[in-house]
């Protein structure tokens, strides 16, 4: 099982992983910031697992997020 | 705003009355610091919105209450910047920032983007119009005078341009939504940026970071070298061949001023507290005596002096005296005559006694040296340590892991930081 590690509140709206992986990551209009779906919140930081089908996307979300919140472990 | 004369006004008070400084603050010490400088304005950022997304310690929604407090405790306007490009899904938060600005009495935002201005004019809040506007004639300050009476022009223009400008203003009468004439501001101290009105694309294309989402990885103030598709090195002069100096007028504020500007933006949300003073303080007293006439070449060059101990990548004048090229920055960083160095934190400040008790963290600070103090509430106070004692007994010097106690000219507070400030190796 691998690991989204979302450091949402330095996230600056820019779309970019949304752009790449829709299922994963959507954008709130609350306060335009990402929202990591199935992300489980601890602090300031969201978590969330994910299977080996997703690991592309999400490393290339990782890879394209411009402010390096998002990291991918596992 | 309305702090300068309008058409109404006679001209001898026009003359007697300084130009607005506007100060940044990409911090709580930053905004201390400015008020310590003396800015008219202070400029500021918060959430995503702003063109230090990155590079500053932004403020949050709920600090707007205390931000407002402190500046009309000191008489000084405040600028909320929120001049990125906007996306569909930033609309709701724009609208929120804006709705905050309203209800928490910040003087007025600095939009670039339609959306923002739309909906502030809407709201009744106040618009400065952003550089990122790009405004270089008087068709556009006319355009934006349906919105904002207050406009930056692009930092391309010469003094000749911008005098033109402000001309224009008054022979059609181009008035804002206040009814008054539209003010014009220019930068006039700090980075400049290799692409027109910071229009640059060169962040997003390398690192999928967008300038103007306010997430510049700054590529322009690296070393580069020039080859063709042979492989055949080109040879230029300077490697850092896209990085310009940073602006200084202090030694023209004079020419400056006459153009008929009426406020003096200083750039720099995301550079350091002691910066904020020091070109706050310096462009407040050049702007009061260019007012009141005491205003001297040698004067000016006391400022720059003072000016280049603070961060800075070589001085230059811009655009404004209509040079055919730029002036590059032959260095990577700051070309400061002075630098900070983090030695220890204060743990308590007795404001009877008037000294603080220092943890010593790092390094080591003699009798003599200068140490800056630096924190949120006391922005920066610079103090030489005339008297020290380690133990409770008199010391020439304290060094890392112990406490040491010195006596202060101003308060400090708990938990500040304490640098020594010293001319660079």
């Amino acid at each position: 099982m691998m690991r989204i590690i979302f450091y949402r509140n330095k996230c600056i709206g820019c779309n970019y992983c949304v752009e790449v992986w829709p299922e994963r990551w959507q954008m709130s209009k609350r306060d335009g910031k990402c929202v990591l779906v199935g992300g489980k919140k601890k602090g300031q930081v969201y978590r969330a697992d994910f299977g080996e089908h997703e690991r592309d996307q999400n490393e290339k979300a990782a890879d394209v997020c411009p402010v390096d919140v998002i990291r991918v472990e596992g | 705003m309305r702090s300068f004369a309008s058409n109404n006004q006679p001209e001898q008070e026009f003359k007697t009355r300084h130009a607005e400084i506007m100060a940044p603050a990409g911090s709580r010490a930053s905004f201390h610091a400015a008020l310590q400088g003396g800015a008219d304005s202070i400029y500021f950022g918060i959430e995503q919105l702003n063109m230090r997304a990155r590079a500053s310690n932004n403020f949050a929604m709920e600090d707007l209450p205390e931000i407002s407090a402190l500046a009309q405790d000191h008489g000084v306007k405040t600028y909320l910047t929120l001049n990125t490009v906007l996306y569909d899904h930033d609309l709701p938060l724009m609208r929120k920032i804006i709705d905050a600005v309203k209800e928490h009495g910040i003087t007025a935002i600095i939009a670039s983007d339609q959306a923002a201005i739309s909906y502030a004019f809407k709201q009744g809040v106040d618009v400065h119009i952003s550089t990122q506007a790009n405004i270089s004639n008087i068709e556009m300050v006319e355009f934006y005078s349906h919105f904002a009476d207050v406009m930056v022009l692009a930092r391309e223009l010469s003094l000749g341009q911008v005098k033109k400008i402000v001309e224009g203003i008054k022979e059609r009468n181009i008035t804002g939504p206040s009814g008054e004439l539209v003010q014009i501001e220019v930068f006039a101290h700090g980075a400049l940026c290799m692409a027109v009105s910071g229009k640059c694309y060169l962040s997003l294309h390398t690192y999928n970071s967008s300038a103007n989402r306010g997430a510049c990885k700054q590529n322009c103030r690296h070393a580069y070298k020039v080859d063709n598709d042979e492989g055949i090195e080109l040879e230029i002069d300077n490697e850092y061949i896209m990085s310009p100096k940073d602006l200084c007028t202090i030694d023209f504020l004079d020419q400056v001023l006459d153009s008929g500007a009426t406020v003096l933006k200083i750039e720099g949300r995301g550079r350091s507290p002691e910066y904020v003073q020091t070109a706050t303080r310096c462009y407040k007293e050049a702007a009061l005596s260019v007012a009141n006439g005491t205003y001297t070449p040698e004067k000016a060059l006391q400022w720059k002096n003072e000016l280049e101990q603070v961060y800075n990548r070589g001085f230059w004048d811009g655009y404004y005296l209509g040079r055919k090229v730029g002036e590059w920055s032959p260095v990577y960083g700051s070309a400061a005559k002075k630098e900070k160095t983090f030695v220890g934190k204060v743990i308590h400040y007795y404001p009877k006694a008037k000294v603080s008790h220092i943890q010593m963290k790092a390094r080591e600070i003699s009798k003599g040296d200068t140490l800056l103090v630096i924190g949120d509430r006391t922005g920066v106070v610079e103090q030489v340590i005339q008297s020290l004692w380690v133990d409770d007994k008199p010391a020439q010097k304290a060094v890392k892991g112990e406490e040491c106690t010195i006596k202060m000219d101003e308060p400090v507070r708990d938990g500040d930081n304490v640098y020594l400030w010293k001319d660079r190796a």
